[in-house]
């Protein structure tokens, strides 16, 4: 499958994402339903490599991708300060969004998949809830608590349609994605609670820096590895190099190898 | 007070409510301890647990078996937890029940993954359901309701709503959910279909006339009995029904109109509380309760007689006449 295909598919699904959740007060006040193009990639990543694919798997495709949409949503309110119109519209959309899915999938009479996701969903709620507690955490628990917000629903639909083959890749790119954003966060000042946390653990932001670029090119090299592994054809390869998890060196280098 | 007395009109199902409860607090139970607290915290708030003592009462009418009814009263109370934390979160609320909301006691986000944690909960026990109907009505539900709560937020403010607006709102805010109580427990004990759609009808009418008789109390109880300031709505922009039929009066309007969406201080809250309080709004805002209530009743009449009657009865005549 070529590059451009890749693509279209991948705003083809953005665009039916946004159909399914349409509102026209949301459609109003709120930025809409947001699902980064990373995790529809790793959604459609069976369908790119040939693997079977139903209506009925892309529809559940579809639904994940709406969870994403509904928990990002609750993800955009501010922490402590009273919310305005258009927060308080962000916190009915992401209600909504998930009454949408729920609804989606006992449509395709997909119930096992329903309870499949919410399973999902508690962990997620759960690691997210983990940056609020007091306790203490090694890098090593933050570090999981990060995968499983990141991965997590991913995962449920790679182990109900039986695609864990590609779990592993999955997992990396997209930790590789967030440990990027977190690298860009550090660099601008802009602290998540992550951040906040690894530099307590860490000691200095310094350190922090350090950490996170380590981890960038380690999981560099195991993508690499696992691309090759997943027997991945050369086009979705070098979109996933270029396009999901730009790694300038790296790619370049195995562009000239390949 | 009147809390315990709701509780009495229905103590023949007190085993299977504190079955009910423990499940409630086992549904909650999370691996992290915040998450755990948070959900706790909003449990032991307690509630009327209307939703599943109209589960309950509804599977009366068919093969009732309390281990099926909680697979959909302990879902339906789930969401409606759920909804509570998010709203709390939407109107800035720090009390419930006269006790600090998850949002105060913690913050947004806590209270976000709460909600979101609650409600996935939900969903895993409503799925040990198989029956395709069950997940129909509850999706929609879920969908309506949150439509309910969007059009709330989009009529803020806006005194010069019409009534069929507000009865939308307070049909997908409240009365939905506990029509869908009704009809999922009348679905799961196997009850007839015209049982159902009865038992549906009455659910939705007797929602209606709760809904009512909150906004009403909203201005008639104090702050003490309520749990929170009197008049929230209003603060809020939430223009209810005593409001909507207060209004006519030319004087009241422009009082209501000057105080709209301003930081009122306790006096001035006052004012216009003892203002609606004293208005036609009440007595009109009662009338349109007592008719849905007299029309949940002969829903009612056209059920089979027994137990299950005599306790639905018992409560829809509570809720005509309840004080906060």
């Amino acid at each position: 499958m070529k590059g451009h295909q890749i693509q279209s598919k991948i705003i083809s699904m953005e665009i039916e994402v946004l159909h399914a959740v349409r509102q026209r007060t949301l459609d109003q006040f709120t930025e809409g339903p947001s699902v980064k193009e990373s995790r529809l990639f790793f959604l459609l990543l069976p369908f790119f490599s040939g693997k079977t694919w139903s209506p009925d798997i892309e529809a559940s495709a579809k639904t994940v991708s709406i969870v994403y949409a509904a928990l990002n949503a609750h993800d955009q309110i501010r922490e402590d300060t009273p919310i305005i119109k258009e927060q308080q519209l962000t916190v009915l959309a992401g209600d909504l969004y998930s009454g949408i899915y729920y609804q989606m999938l006992v449509n395709t009479k997909n119930i096992a998949m329903v309870q499949q996701l919410a399973s999902a969903i508690i962990k997620v709620s759960e690691s997210k809830t983990s940056f609020f507690e007091e306790e203490f955490r090694t890098v090593e628990e933050i570090e999981s608590a990060i995968s499983v917000i990141e991965t997590e629903l991913l995962m449920s639909f790679y182990t109900f349609y039986g695609y864990t083959e590609y779990a592993l890749l999955a997992k990396q790119a997209l930790l590789y994605i967030r440990y990027t954003e977190e690298l860009n966060r550090l660099q601008s000042n802009h602290y998540s609670h992550f951040l906040r946390e690894v530099t307590t653990k860490l000691v200095h932001e310094n350190y922090t820096k350090y950490w996170l670029t380590e981890k960038l090119d380690s999981l560099h090299e195991q993508i690499l590895a696992s691309i090759a592994d997943c027997a991945l054809d050369y086009e979705l390869a070098q979109f996933l190099l270029h396009q999901i998890t730009p790694h300038q060196h790296r790619a370049e280098q195995l562009t000239r190898e390949g | 007070m009147e809390k315990m007395k709701l509780k009495l009109l229905y103590s023949d199902l007190k085993p299977e409510l504190d079955m009910i409860e423990k499940e409630l607090e086992q549904a909650v139970d999370s691996e992290s301890l915040l998450l755990n607290d948070a959900s706790l915290h909003l449990l032991q708030a307690g509630g009327k647990r209307i939703r599943p003592v109209f589960v309950l009462l509804a599977g009366k009418f068919g093969n009732y078996d309390i281990d099926v009814m909680k697979r959909v009263a302990v879902p339906l109370e789930l969401i409606h937890m759920a909804s509570l934390v998010h709203d709390d979160v939407i109107d800035d609320s720090e009390i419930r029940r006269g006790r600090p909301t998850v949002k105060a006691q913690w913050n947004n986000s806590v209270a976000m993954y709460t909600g979101d944690f609650i409600l996935a909960r939900a969903l895993e026990h409503i799925t040990k359901i198989e029956s395709p109907r069950v997940h129909e009505i509850l999706s929609k539900t879920l969908i309506e309701v949150c439509r309910g709560e969007i059009i709330q937020i989009q009529d803020k403010y806006r005194l010069d709503q019409n009534l069929r607006d507000y009865f939308r709102r307070i049909k997908r805010k409240t009365a939905l959910l506990i029509s869908s109580s009704c009809e999922l427990g009348a679905l799961v004990s196997g009850t007839d279909e015209k049982t159902a759609a009865h038992l549906r009808r009455f659910g939705y009418f007797i929602g209606m006339s709760f809904q009512i008789i909150d906004d009403i109390l909203d201005f008639t109880s104090t702050d003490e009995e309520l749990g929170k300031p009197a008049g929230s709505d209003f603060i809020q922009g939430n223009i209810t029904l005593p409001v909507l039929c207060a209004r006519k009066d030319p004087e009241l309007y422009a009082m209501l109109k000057a105080n709209l969406n301003k930081n009122l201080s306790t006096e001035e809250r006052f004012k216009v509380v003892e203002a609606i309080r004293n208005s036609s709004g009440i007595e009109e805002a009662k009338a349109m309760s007592e008719r849905y209530l007299q029309k949940a009743l002969r829903e009612l009449s056209f059920l089979p007689k027994g137990q299950g009657v005599k306790t639905m009865r018992k409560i829809a005549f509570f809720i005509g006449k309840r004080k906060f």
